[in-house]
């Protein structure tokens, strides 16, 4: 493209039409833009047009442009990628470095910001070595007096330079930063101290003030990232001016400055919240080098913090100057600063006291905005608030001087106390900070779990719970001072492990009554804490307060929780929700005569979220609730099941015909768990739905495999008869789910799971025309990618195959698929790896397995395969005795950690349909080390003298001694 | 699936960095990259001779009439090309005058005038001792500047003259070469090896006997601590051998200042590989370094302990026999020290022996250094701090089970949660990578669960995830 008017006016056309809202129009321009961004000219074509058109749409429009361009563009990627090629020509690159800082300057604000964005693109490629003017450049501009370049350059410095602040160190890194410094610090320095003066000279004129002060800002900043990795020579020297100014400006107050507006941080806010994180900065990696100026800076902070107001744009420079204080205080060498009582005093008093305070700020998001409410409140997401930096000051303070904050705050808990008393609807503010007060100073640890863990012992809380807590919560109306009951529902709850149970008990009641509550604060509150209550536990691991003790409260209490459900705002709460499954788990039995009506509600409940489902967490605990309904009725009651199935079949019918994909594998595990509580033949009902569930689309999601997995066992489990007489043409669908999930390195032991629980239960002529076929689909596998989770799971299932079908028949298989196939098999698999089972389970199959190869299998005893038997005899005892071999090959370390049994992503598996573990070997052998003990005293009475001859002969000293303790254990010998 | 594909090669490179046993083992950083102003307690690499000048200028002011004679800058060029040997004594002396002046020498200004080869030439006047003299201090103090003056100097030829000078019958001139061969020893290993190719070391180790005046010695050790300096390469083997067993009877001196400078050569020595460090460990001197190390003496403590941390970053065995010559009783103290650049050497040697096998760290735990380390991630200061991050990573990645249960019963995951807050990504990462180690310990013990509780009991669990805004 020619640098001619003619393409400027075809540019500005197509230009313009990138703004038409039509897409008709839109679409073909930008891909009319598109196509010849790869010309020579292009971008010197935009950067005519944001500087010379006529029209402030178009300038604005081209710089956009130019800058997602470079944005784009300007990186060269390799130049290996092919279809990446370098689409910007030398002299385009070189023409926009030598134009773009003058350009940039000269622009409108507008403009300037996009080419400062897209300067520091390409500083972020080109800079140091092929931009080495930048530098100058942009210092030379700093004696324009001109603060508008100046601060043109300041800002494209910050968005070079901010990188500084995270990356690692590196000699690349610190050469670029040793040379900006060389060319940038000393300028820098000069243009802080002229822009103060300046500051000193124009304290009378705002708008000129405005510049400079933004001017500072952006100073301010760049001197962080300057210094963010290393205490520079150049800074060190001149800390003198550098920290005397910024002390100074954190003093500095000028009406011209202050704003009007509550909520946006001014420019000397602004400017002040940068000092304090410098001087944060210092204090945290200089501290040698700052300790001189620390102790001013902590009391221009201090003061700063005593004269600054409420409003909301404080709150990043408060929360960011007690932060400062809070760092500060925990250090033993600074303990002096803050020691004296009258400092302590005045820092409780009018530092921490003022931003505890409940601002009309948090009365709005108590009422209008409750979920975030909680989440700051309860989660902890608070780190930035005011109250929160108070808390984390009383936390440092109390390192030190526990004693005296804790006097100090006592008086002060009770003059508002007695403030809120005279006057409660006026007041009551008083009392809700003097319980925020109480709660940071007693907290010393907390947990979601526990609540509070430890506690500060200066602080009666029980007392504080009985006089100040309780009667807010005794009173008869609910809705009143909702903040105030939000507040003492939290001190119950975090509090919990300090209080005594008989005060908890009385509580109960109280809590189970503000569910009732129209705030959705406090009905959530009081859900949240009595469902922590009832997850403490006592002594005997049981829990603390027992069913008995809640029998009194069964009926309010369900009825009032699934009310609460139906109050506005809250009817996808999850607290509430999980209040519910708890009070399930905890009533047990006691909640059976509610449960048709519970049902009934759950499963409108499901009807009407599996619409739209949105709450994860609500959901799980909703699914959580059903079972918990099934296995308590269920255990008392085993023909109920039916009725569960009627209230949900036609539910689930839904979910999995709409195919909600978030609740199909909650379906499945309850559908799990509900066939497993059949005792006798699998219902028709679920044999008409067996099909469906081969089906291929149903297991390409990650998420179905764990649950549908299950429920296949459960009808192996109870109808493999069923299925081998009334389903058999359906047995090649099953074993094609097994092949697929054998294919795959993270399903694998999926397909293991169900191939056991096939070898286990299927009457054995029924697969036995696809036995061969199996195996060699593992030897495949075993060839293709073998992994350390694929030869655990392995083991595990030709152990099983052999107790199944017998260790001849186990050697049979593999020799017909290979003549001395079994040979290899011990040899370089079972013996060398058995140390790598894992789980008691497994080991007791591979145990039992082992026996049966080693005692009932005359191949090994006078074929070529005899030279295995004492190497596999050693392997056992190796399982019996030896810690179990963890290492894994360094090739596979990290696939086994993301596909552990168990580790599921996609998948949320509900706790209260938990499967028992199931053994197949059971009863059947008790003590594997005995069995062996009988087994070879059974195999050396049918050939006598030769078992004690291969044991002498290569079965080593340690391995043979074990071996006589079980031989004795089990009082027999071997002949 | 490719992002997890992704995921695993991200976690390799993450698990692999801390698994990585032989990468445990620092060494002494050389970073070619400073921001930082010099190191103050670092030895003086090069020194000018100012004290004389400083009692010169005390004199009284008629003798300063009588004996300075003020020459310009041309009038000295004159003198010193002249053949008038009074002229030339006092062009030299005034030439030498102007360079020991305290503020400011004109070093640059002297070499343009282009008289150091007229100055070398001097230091060969055997029948001319003052002028010798004047000659050597003069070349002394220029050669104590940058790099490029020092140059000047050597391209004079002044390397074979100050040698054959060491051998001067006249004490005052054997010690000004001494001063000014040590100023061209310490510019770097290019000089220090013409040096040695010169043969400067037999006539210097010649030098010290009994009867050596401290101040000589002193002198002498210095130079010899600055032949010992610079890696890239690193001294000759055979200078190495001749010099080390003197450097370990000057050890032995009372003398602090010998006795520092001897460590700082020892502490040269054993910055490099560890065929380097076994050198030293041959001569025996260890348990001598360990004691040193807990001198209460700062120019004593500071170059010991340096040297003891450079032979811990040598090999299992080379370590322990730092440990069996008691470095681990000694520790403690250092970690306590008021100053934080010993706070930082303690901590960076302890990392080391912590990056051992479990053995080592076993001895760690019994010499009670764990009290002291959680004090330091606690309260030390910043840079030791982060050595201190180190020591307890090593430690989570060697250390058995139970020495990892030790660690964490004494107290170490408060600070090391602390220090999430650091404003220092490298330091971050490496705590992460120590709580995932943590972790992997708590998980053969079945005390996940409990380990949990107590991370986010201090907080760990919102200072982690705050790293990710």
């Amino acid at each position: 493209m020619e640098l001619s008017d003619a393409n400027l006016q075809t540019l500005t056309e197509y230009l313009k039409k990138t703004l038409d809202p039509d897409p008709a129009i839109r679409r073909p321009a930008e891909k009319f833009l598109e196509s010849v961004e790869g010309s020579q000219n292009y971008p010197l074509l935009l950067l005519t047009l944001l500087e010379k058109s006529q029209e402030n749409v178009i300038k604005v429009c081209a710089s956009v442009t130019f800058k997602n361009y470079i944005k784009r563009n300007w990186r060269i990627v390799g130049i290996l990628v092919e279809d990446e090629p370098n689409k910007i020509c030398e002299s385009d690159r070189i023409a926009i470095k030598a134009n773009i800082v003058p350009l940039m300057l000269s622009s409108p604000e507008q403009i300037q910001k996009q080419l400062s964005d897209a300067i520091s693109i390409i500083g972020r490629e080109d800079f140091p070595q092929k931009w080495p003017d930048l530098l100058t450049e942009m210092v030379n501009r700093f004696q324009s007096g001109d603060f508008h370049v100046i601060n043109g350059v300041l800002r494209t410095a910050h968005s070079l330079f901010k990188r500084y602040r995270h990356e690692f160190k590196s000699n690349e890194l610190w050469t670029e930063i040793k040379l900006v410094l060389d060319a940038f610090a000393l300028p820098l320095t000069n243009l802080f101290k002229a822009t103060i003066e300046l500051c000193s000279t124009h304290a009378n004129d705002a708008s000129a003030l405005k510049v400079l002060f933004s001017s500072l800002i952006l100073i301010a900043k760049l001197f962080y990232s300057l210094n963010f990795q290393d205490l520079p020579e150049f800074f060190e020297d001149n800390m003198e001016t550098w920290m005397t100014n910024f002390h100074s400006l954190l003093t500095l107050d000028n009406k011209l400055l202050q704003t009007d507006d509550e909520e946006e941080a001014g420019l000397l806010e602004l400017l002040k919240s940068q000092i304090c994180d410098n001087a944060a900065l210092y204090a945290q990696k200089y501290d040698e080098e700052f300790q001189p100026y620390l102790p001013r800076f902590v009391t221009a902070i201090w003061n700063l913090l005593v004269t600054t107001g409420q409003e909301v744009k404080y709150d990043l420079l408060v929360s960011n100057a007690i932060q400062f204080l809070a760092s500060v205080c925990e250090r033993p060498h600074y303990k002096h600063l803050f020691e004296d009582q009258n400092t302590l005093t005045s820092i409780c008093e009018k530092v921490i006291v003022p931003n505890m305070e409940f601002r009309a700020a948090d009365e709005e998001a108590f009422e209008d905005n409750s979920e975030e409410y909680i989440r700051r409140d309860l989660e902890g997401s608070d780190i930035d608030t005011r109250r929160r930096a108070a808390c984390d000051l009383v936390r440092g303070l109390c390192k030190f001087f526990e004693g005296p904050v804790t006097g100090i705050f006592s008086g002060y808990v009770n003059s508002m106390l007695q403030e809120y008393a005279k006057n409660p609807s006026v007041n009551w503010k008083h009392k809700d900070a003097a319980i925020y007060l109480v709660t940071s100073l007693a907290s010393k640890a907390q947990t979601q779990k526990h609540g509070i863990t430890q506690a500060n012992e200066l602080v009666n809380l029980t007392e504080f719970f009985v006089n100040h807590i309780q009667p807010d919560l005794k009173s008869a109306n609910v809705n009143e001072f909702p903040v105030l009951k939000a507040d003492g529902i939290k001190y119950i709850m975090i509090f919990r492990n300090q209080v005594p149970k008989e005060q908890l008990l009385v509580s109960i009641p109280l809590l189970i009554n503000h569910l009732q509550a129209e705030s959705i604060v406090v009905h959530t509150y009081a859900a949240h804490a009595l469902e922590r209550l009832f997850t403490m536990r006592g002594t005997n691991n049981t829990t603390l307060i027992t069913a008995a003790e809640m029998a009194p409260f069964v009926e309010v209490l369900l009825t009032n929780l699934f009310k609460a459900l139906t109050l506005p705002g809250s009817s996808e709460n999850e607290y509430i929700m999980k209040a519910i499954m708890r009070s399930f788990s905890l009533l047990q039995e006691s909640i059976i005569p509610y449960i048709p009506s519970v049902i009934t509600q759950l499963t409108q409940k499901l009807l009407a979220v599996s619409k739209n489902p949105s709450k994860p967490h609500f959901n799980h605990y909703m699914f959580e609730s059903i079972c918990l309904s099934i296995r308590i009725t269920c255990k008392a009651n085993p023909d109920a099941v039916g009725s569960f199935e009627e209230a949900l079949f036609m539910v689930f019918t839904e979910i999995l015909q709409n195919d909600v994909q978030e609740f199909i594998p909650y379906v499945f595990q309850v559908m799990s768990l509900l066939l497993e509580m059949h005792k006798n033949e699998i219902p028709t009902s679920y044999m008409a739905l067996f099909p469906h569930l081969l089906q291929p689309v149903l297991w390409e999601r990650t998420g179905n495999i764990p649950p549908l997995v299950r429920l296949l066992q459960a009808y192996l489990e109870r109808g493999a008869n069923t299925i081998a007489s009334a389903a058999a043409d359906k047995i090649p669908g099953l074993l094609g789910v097994f092949q697929k999930l054998i294919a795959s390195k993270a399903n694998d032991h999926q397909g293991f799971y169900l191939l056991n629980s096939i070898i286990e239960h299927m009457p054995p002529e029924s697969v036995a025309q696809y036995r061969k076929q199996i195996f060699i689909l593992l030897f495949q596998r075993l060839q293709n990618s073998k992994t350390t989770k694929f030869i655990k799971s392995f083991l595990v299932f030709i152990n099983l195959y052999c107790i199944k079908y017998g260790a001849l028949a186990l050697q049979e298989i593999f020799d017909s698929i290979q003549p001395k196939m079994f040979g290899m098999v011990l040899e370089k698999i079972i013996i060398p790896e058995i140390q790598k089972v894992s789980g008691q389970v497994e080991k007791k199959i591979c145990a039992v397995g082992i026996t049966k190869i080693l005692t009932e299998c005359p191949p090994m005893m006078d074929t070529e395969y005899t030279k295995l038997w004492t190497p596999l005899l050693q392997a056992l005892i190796g399982l019996f005795e030896l810690p179990e071999d963890d290492t894994i090959p360094d090739e596979e370390h990290f696939i086994d950690i993301e596909d552990t049994p168990g580790y599921q992503t996609a998948f949320s598996q509900l706790a209260f349909a938990g499967k028992k573990e199931h053994d197949p070997v059971g009863q059947m052998v008790n003590n594997p080390r005995i069995h062996l003990a009988q087994s070879l005293h059974k195999l050396s009475t049918a050939c006598p003298g030769r078992v004690p001859s291969m044991l002498s002969t290569s079965l080593n000293a340690e391995a043979l001694q074990y071996l006589q303790g079980y031989l004795q254990a089990a009082s027999v010998t071997l002949l | 699936m490719p992002v997890v594909a992704k995921q695993s090669e991200r976690m390799r490179q993450f698990k692999n960095k801390g698994k990585n046993a032989a990468a445990l083992r620092r060494q002494r950083v050389e970073v070619n990259i400073e921001l930082r102003k010099a190191k103050k307690d670092e030895q003086i690499l090069k020194r000018r001779n100012i004290l004389f000048s400083l009692m010169e200028e005390n004199i009284s002011p008629e003798d300063k009439r009588n004996e300075v004679v003020q020459l310009s800058l041309e009038e000295i060029v004159e003198a010193v090309n002249g053949s008038n040997e009074e002229l030339q004594l006092q062009a030299t002396q005034a030439t030498r005058r102007m360079l020991s002046r305290q503020k400011e020498p004109p070093i640059n200004q002297i070499i343009e005038l282009g008289i150091i080869p007229r100055l070398v030439e001097f230091l060969t006047c055997a029948d001319n001792a003052p002028l010798q003299f004047e000659a050597a201090w003069a070349l002394t103090n220029i050669a104590s500047g940058t790099s490029d003056h020092t140059k000047a100097v050597v391209e004079g030829g002044a390397i074979p003259a100050f040698i054959s000078l060491l051998s001067s019958p006249h004490m005052h001139i054997s010690e000004q070469s001494v001063w000014a061969l040590g100023n061209i020893a310490g510019d770097g290993a290019l000089y220090r090896d013409a040096l040695i190719n010169c043969s400067v070391v037999p006539p210097l180790l010649a030098l010290v006997s009994p009867v050596t005046p401290v101040g000589f010695l002193r002198n002498i050790t210095w130079t010899l601590s600055n032949l010992c300096r610079n890696k890239n390469p690193y001294p000759p083997l055979d200078a190495v051998n001749k010099i080390l067993p003197v450097l370990i009877c000057l050890m032995e001196h009372e003398d602090k200042e010998i006795i520092s400078d001897s460590c700082w050569a020892i502490s040269y020595l054993t910055d490099g590989s560890n065929d380097r460090i076994q050198i030293v460990l041959d001569t025996g001197i260890l348990p001598r370094l360990v004691e040193l190390m807990a001198s209460p003496e700062l120019i004593i403590m500071t170059p010991a302990l340096r040297a003891i941390g450079n032979v811990v970053t040598g090999t299992d065995e080379q370590t322990q026999v730092a440990i069996d010559a008691g470095v681990l009783a000694v520790l403690p103290c250092l970690l306590r020290h008021a100053k934080p650049t010993i706070q930082k050497e303690a901590a960076w040697t302890l990392s080391n022996i912590a990056a051992g096998p479990c053995r080592q760290i076993q001895q760690l735990i019994t010499c009670g250094l764990l009290p002291p380390l959680v004090e330091l991630l606690d309260k030390g200061d910043f840079k030791a701090q982060k050595e201190a991050v180190w020591a307890v990573a090593n430690f989570t990645t060697g250390g058995t089970v139970e020495q990892v249960v030790e660690l964490v019963q004494s107290g170490v995951l408060k600070p090391l949660l602390n220090l999430l807050l650091a404003k220092d990504s490298k330091t971050i990462l490496i705590i992460l990578d120590t709580i995932s180690n943590l972790f992997l310990a708590a998980e053969k013990l079945g005390e996940t669960e409990r380990l949990c509780l107590l991370v986010e009991e201090l907080d760990g669990l919102e200072k982690i995830e705050a790293l990710q805004t």
